[in-house]
């Protein structure tokens, strides 16, 4: 084997960051003062970004995708149903309180929790809205339609996107923040206020966006629980955008970093119109509006 | 599409709808065939939804997915006793697939498509544990250690088998445009061509 052959072998591990110490001095001693085993370093380092351009090597067909998604949805309920009242609303009021091997003190916490719930629940009868619904979109098209008919009160008015997530701060169980305008000029779609919606035993965040009669809603909460599928899937980039028309409103689905969204609305042009709500002041705007 | 088993700890999340490429690319990579790829993931998707309860918090919830696959299809084989099917692959649901993305501009799509259409055929003609091995490591991304579990061979033999697949690669894609039009120096063992030896 010629020294080339062995520095050869190096290549792969060196373009892997695996190489150290005496043997990466080495191998890049050999490089300063071999052309051959440059190129062929060059040539293995081409092949590697030819190969990640080609990923995915193939991509599932949406029947599959159908199928996969309809057996997560089913399992998920199956789940669901076989958790208690009690098993429910440990999940609901925190993973410190499923530590099995303290149940005494899980008790305790838990009585804390009913008394402090029902108080709540006795003086602030709006602060969380039970939605009763079989699926995500369902619930976001129901609580859209409570909205729209008056049903729904906001738990905070404000066009304020800071006050706003300001407002979610401790209320539901996972972080995020509003996208504010970093360009100047009026946006199209106003942020309106935002309210607190309960689905399957978990806060979602509700955000509504107003443009003159039109309301858009945004409804928010942890992929746990919110499973995203169905519909007409278009991919972005590492998005899966799913869209459908459901009880006559536009509703597009998708997760993303934990987060699954479901943005409801009667906008009478492109689905794609209604993303405008969070991309309006994005510089990718443009991609989201009208031919019209 | 997010699950998380509900067995008190605190468990690696599974994000089926994030691996179904990967899980359906090496299905094809193994069985080489459309409809026995779908029953495969599918299957694989189905075990990993009622074992997830099982699955420790320090998962590799990735690997763990690839090896379910593999095995089901190493049973599949053992059950039907026969050499797997060699039927070659319709790309023409692929094409269909990336069609519906309209949002790429047109040339980009066009030229990138052809690139990958160039190297999923040069990879088709390698032999099975090259694919294998190719898949797992550059599209996957998965660890020569990780692999090697999965494929329960030591590291070195991982290293060197995928040093053999990417120059056997790199060999079929010289007769393709991807790597321009030029040849390979026999004597050195070198491609003289712009692409891979700029």
């Amino acid at each position: 084997m010629s020294p080339c052959d062995e520095y050869s072998l190096k290549a792969l591990r060196y373009l892997d960051d695996r190489l150290h110490g005496q043997e990466l001095d080495d191998f890049r001693a050999h490089l300063e003062a071999c052309s051959n085993c440059r190129a062929s370093l060059e040539s293995e380092r081409f092949l590697s970004q030819l190969l990640h351009r080609s990923r995915p090597l193939y991509s599932a067909p949406p029947a599959l995708r159908a199928r996969v998604a309809a057996a997560v949805e089913q399992r998920s309920a199956s789940i669901g149903a076989r958790e208690n009242s009690y098993e429910r609303l440990l999940r609901i009021v925190g993973s410190g309180f499923a530590d099995p091997v303290r149940p005494v003190a899980r008790l305790r916490l838990l009585a804390a929790t009913l008394a402090v719930t029902a108080l709540v629940l006795a003086f602030v009868p709006n602060a969380v809205r039970q939605v009763r619904a079989a699926n995500y979109v369902e619930t976001a098209v129901t609580t859209h339609r409570s909205y729209l008919d008056g049903h729904l009160a906001l738990g905070i008015r404000s066009d304020s996107a800071a006050e706003v997530t300001s407002w979610f701060t401790g209320k539901v169980p996972f972080q995020f923040r509003l996208p504010q305008s970093t360009e100047g000029g009026v946006p199209i779609y106003q942020l309106a206020g935002a309210s607190l919606v309960s689905y399957r035993g978990s806060p979602a965040a509700l955000l509504i966006y107003e443009k003159q009669k039109e309301r858009i809603s945004l409804l928010v909460a942890s992929s746990q629980s919110a499973v995203v599928a169905g519909g007409e899937e278009v991919r972005s980039g590492a998005l899966m955008f799913h869209y459908r028309t459901d009880q006559g409103f536009k509703v597009v689905t998708w997760s993303n970093h934990g987060l699954s969204y479901a943005l409801v609305s009667s906008v009478s042009g492109s689905a794609r119109e209604s993303c405008m709500v969070c991309h309006q002041s994005m510089a990718d705007r443009q991609n989201f509006q009208s031919d019209r | 599409m997010q699950l998380r088993p509900s067995n008190g700890h605190t468990p690696p999340t599974i994000d089926l709808q994030e691996c179904l490429d990967g899980l359906y690319s090496y299905a094809l990579v193994l069985s080489r065939n459309q409809a026995e790829a779908e029953d495969l993931v599918q299957e694989t998707c189905l075990r990993a939804l009622r074992a997830m309860e099982k699955l420790r918090p320090d998962s590799n919830v990735k690997s763990w997915l690839f090896t379910i696959l593999r095995n089901i299809w190493l049973n599949q084989l053992r059950q039907r006793k026969t050499a797997p099917d060699m039927v070659e692959l319709d790309t023409s649901e692929y094409v269909a697939n990336r069609a519906v993305d309209s949002s790429r501009d047109p040339y980009a799509a066009y030229v990138s498509d052809l690139e990958g259409e160039q190297v999923r055929n040069a990879i088709e003609q390698l032999p099975f544990e090259f694919r294998e091995v190719i898949l797992l490591r550059e599209y996957e991304v998965l660890s020569y250690e990780e692999i090697a579990e999965m494929l329960r061979c030591p590291v070195g033999t991982v290293m060197s088998r995928l040093a053999r697949a990417r120059s056997k690669l790199r060999d079929l894609l010289l007769a393709t445009a991807v790597g321009g039009s030029g040849t390979k120096d026999e004597s050195t063992g070198n491609c003289q061509r712009q692409s891979f030896c700029r």
